[in-house]
């Protein structure tokens, strides 16, 4: 009990740290939303009125570009909304009782090492993992450091390496087109990954060395032979919790073909808000390959695997540039800008060197060499003596200390998923 | 059960120790060793072979380091010369330097040059690196690097080397392989010496400034190398190096006079002497001015020299078979190497 107020009051601590307004907020709502979730069964009304709020709150925060008004968000509120959101609903349907004890309710929704980037997790499953289940063993303490460092080099050597490239031709669309900005998108399909996985990698590594096991977020997703495979294996909790909350309440696949495509696209319409009003296209255009299924699938699994690959990284171009229009054109001068040659002429001039670029491939390489063997990889470390764990963890920290890429000129604490 | 939990911690431990040692070795590898290109960052790290025995030691940027030989001033008076400077070295850390000085030994004078009392804030972090890089662990290093610090660097890259130097993985030459266990000096008694020759050209305009008045943190910085020197007897000599760059002023000249004369200490601004010394820039500088080169620095050194032993009674050692057995073996390979 002690540990958990300690997290608990170091989270708020950190909170406090981004500035007293935003504590202020979090802490009332986690007071209020408290209380709701004590009064929903026997006022069921106490529900909307909790959705509304936290939806008018997700809103307004991120429909800012339209409305002219510029505030600081809280830390992690779009992570911290979606818990109560699930909290209430779930309460409210029954699926267990309202928390009674402020406390644990309360490092509920603010347990700091995920609020940053994930996982969303569920009530019933966090409660449990935080105060029943915990147990610090040499297992936990082993892999937890490892899967820590594995995504401090993720973070680190890969996408601190993809994303010189990926600023350098984002930075200027009208000189950086066709070839350029192809390999700003697969680029930046690495970036993402390595950036978002590895901060989940952190996230899940810290809690496992305390004893805690949180969800998986992420299950080797540029394998996928679909997007609708791909959906199901990328940021898996906000995908089950779009699922559980927005998708099934809106009738699911039980109303028809047709009210299901739309459905499906509702949904992805709905995630492309929560990254912000300019993520709406890319939401829609998700939401249509979803809809698409398996039809387009064929019989090779590579040639499945690289045409998911390839469309992921094009919509990916949303993210990249500012606005939609450009990351449109951007997708356009693939199609209209043939300049190859001097792609691969001036490839040097983007930022990296050639020992850098070497780093980035052998990283990104040994990425995906672990994402397709991660299983046996995983139950191979835990038959390893502990000198073997030692050992493992000793070269990811060698790795992560020579080819990461800090200190001055880098902020390697900016995460790029922290700030949706 | 027993034997086994001994045999995981012994097999643990020695993992531990084998990647410690194997950080240690990259800490070596990815440092910059200083020895071939860059030799500036080396000069601080080179006193500690030498410290000792030393009458004079000069404090100050690349003017006293390119300016003055203490070889010069031994050949010409027999004083015992070492000079502790480094490139962009500022006040606060020729106090510190000073102060780590007085660990090894006590000089009969200390010679500040004060052309960095126009600097009241860090300038560089590649400054920084040069100056404190090399120096020992002690009070004094850490408080140079407290001092010194631009507000983009961490305390913390100052003790583990490898958080700043890692990404020299890819810039590693023969020098790294060289010097990864050994090392060489490159100067002689702290005077860098360059043979070059660029005559005075063309001068960068002066200019106007809107305040000329030194700041109250150089001042408090000053106060404390005069108040170390006099706590350890020493007699502190302020001095200008000559340069032709017009960077020091007449209001900087008339502040730092004031400044001697209230605290009862000599000031030489060696600007003023160039007819007597007989620096010719068109042959004593190796950059268009802004330095001496061999030739400068031995006449500068010399005139200093009988300025120290005539004014300021310090002795003449070349009598001394002890002093003068090291100092003519060090003079014997300082010529050839100025002569090649």
């Amino acid at each position: 009990m002690i540990v958990n107020f300690l997290i608990l009051l170091a989270g708020l601590a950190i909170y406090a740290g981004y500035g007293l307004s935003g504590l202020a907020y979090i802490l009332a709502v986690t007071g209020l939303s408290y209380l709701a979730g004590r009064l929903i069964p026997k006022h069921p009304w106490v529900l909307w009125i909790s959705v509304m709020f936290n939806v008018v709150a997700l809103l307004v925060l991120k429909l800012q570009p339209l409305t002219g008004m510029e505030f600081m968000a809280p830390l992690g509120i779009s992570y911290f909304t979606l818990q109560i959101i699930s909290y209430h609903v779930d309460v409210y349907r029954g699926k267990y009782e309202p928390e009674r004890n402020l406390l644990r309710y309360g490092l509920f929704v603010t347990y700091l090492p995920h609020i940053f980037l994930g996982p969303i997790e569920r009530y019933d499953k966090m409660v449990p993992a935080l105060f029943e289940q915990r147990h610090i063993d040499w297992d936990g303490v082993s892999s937890g450091g490892a899967r820590l460092l594995w995504g401090l080099f993720k973070k680190l050597v890969i996408a601190a390496r993809a994303g010189v490239i990926v600023s350098a031709v984002s930075g200027d669309p009208e000189q950086f087109r066709g070839a350029y900005a192809l390999a700003a998108m697969l680029l930046y399909a690495v970036q993402l990954y390595a950036d978002f996985s590895g901060g989940i990698d952190l996230v899940l590594g810290v809690s496992r060395m305390l004893g805690i096991r949180l969800s998986e977020n992420f299950d080797a997703p540029y394998f996928s032979e679909s997007f609708r495979e791909f959906w199901r294996r990328w940021h898996m909790t906000l995908g089950s919790w779009l699922r559980d909350y927005v998708y099934i309440p809106l009738g699911g696949n039980r109303k028809g073909k047709a009210r299901k495509t739309i459905n499906v696209i509702v949904t992805f319409l709905v995630s492309g808000l929560w990254h912000g009003v300019h993520y709406l296209l890319w939401g829609l255009f998700n939401g249509i390959f979803v809809a698409l299924g398996d039809k387009c699938k064929t019989r090779w699994k590579t040639l499945n695997r690289a045409a998911t690959f390839l469309l992921v990284s094009l919509l990916w171009s949303f993210f990249i540039w500012p606005d939609s229009m450009t990351a449109l054109k951007m997708i356009g001068s693939l199609f209209t800008t043939w300049n190859y040659g001097a792609f691969f002429a001036g490839i040097g001039t983007l930022g990296l060197n050639l020992g850098e670029w070497i780093v980035l491939t052998a990283g990104a390489g040994l990425l995906w060499a672990y994402d397709g063997l991660r299983n046996r990889i995983n139950r191979r470390f835990y038959t390893l003596c502990p000198a073997g764990r030692v050992a493992v963890i000793g070269a990811l920290g060698l790795a992560v200390l020579i080819f990461g890429m800090y200190g001055i000129g880098f902020d390697a604490g900016a995460f790029i998923y922290s700030r949706f | 059960m027993k034997a086994k939990l001994l045999k995981n911690v012994l097999s643990v431990t020695a993992v531990v120790l084998a990647f410690l040692m194997l950080l240690s070795l990259a800490t070596m590898l990815l440092q910059p060793k200083y020895m071939e290109s860059l030799v500036e960052g080396s000069m601080i790290s080179q006193y500690y072979r030498e410290a000792g025995g030393h009458d004079v030691v000069f404090l100050g940027d690349c003017e006293v380091y390119a300016n003055f030989s203490p070889m010069e001033m031994y050949r010409e008076a027999g004083i015992t010369a070492y000079v502790r400077g480094s490139p962009q070295q500022l006040i606060w850390q020729s106090y510190y330097i000073l102060k780590e000085t007085f660990q090894y030994e006590t000089p009969k004078a200390v010679v500040y040059n004060v052309n960095a009392m126009r600097y009241d804030a860090p300038v560089s972090e590649a400054y920084n690196r040069l100056t404190i890089d090399k120096m020992r662990w002690s009070d004094e290093k850490i408080g140079i690097i407290c001092a010194s610090m631009t507000e983009e660097e961490s305390f913390w890259s100052y003790v583990f080397p490898i958080l700043r130097y890692h990404s020299r993985f890819d810039e590693l030459t023969g020098e790294d392989v060289a010097y990864l266990f050994k090392t060489r000096d490159n100067t002689w008694n702290g005077h860098l010496m360059n043979k070059a020759v660029n005559p005075v050209e063309n001068l960068p305009a002066k200019r106007i400034l809107a305040d000329y008045r030194f700041s109250d943190l150089c001042y408090t910085y000053l106060d404390k190398i005069r108040t170390l020197c006099q706590q350890n007897g020493t007699e502190l000599i302020l001095i200008k190096a000559p340069s032709v760059y017009p960077y020091w002023y007449d209001e900087y000249d008339a502040q730092i006079e004031d400044y001697a004369e209230a605290n009862g200490l000599k000031f030489y601004n060696f600007l003023d002497y160039t007819e007597e010394i007989g620096i010719d820039y068109s042959t004593d500088t190796y950059d268009g001015g802004l330095h001496l080169n061999l030739s400068g620095a031995t006449k500068l050194s010399a005139f200093f020299a009988d300025i120290l032993s005539g004014q300021h009674g310090l002795e003449d050692h070349r009598q001394d078979p002890a002093i003068a057995a090291v100092y003519d073996e060090k003079l014997r390979l300082y010529d050839l190497e100025a002569n090649q």
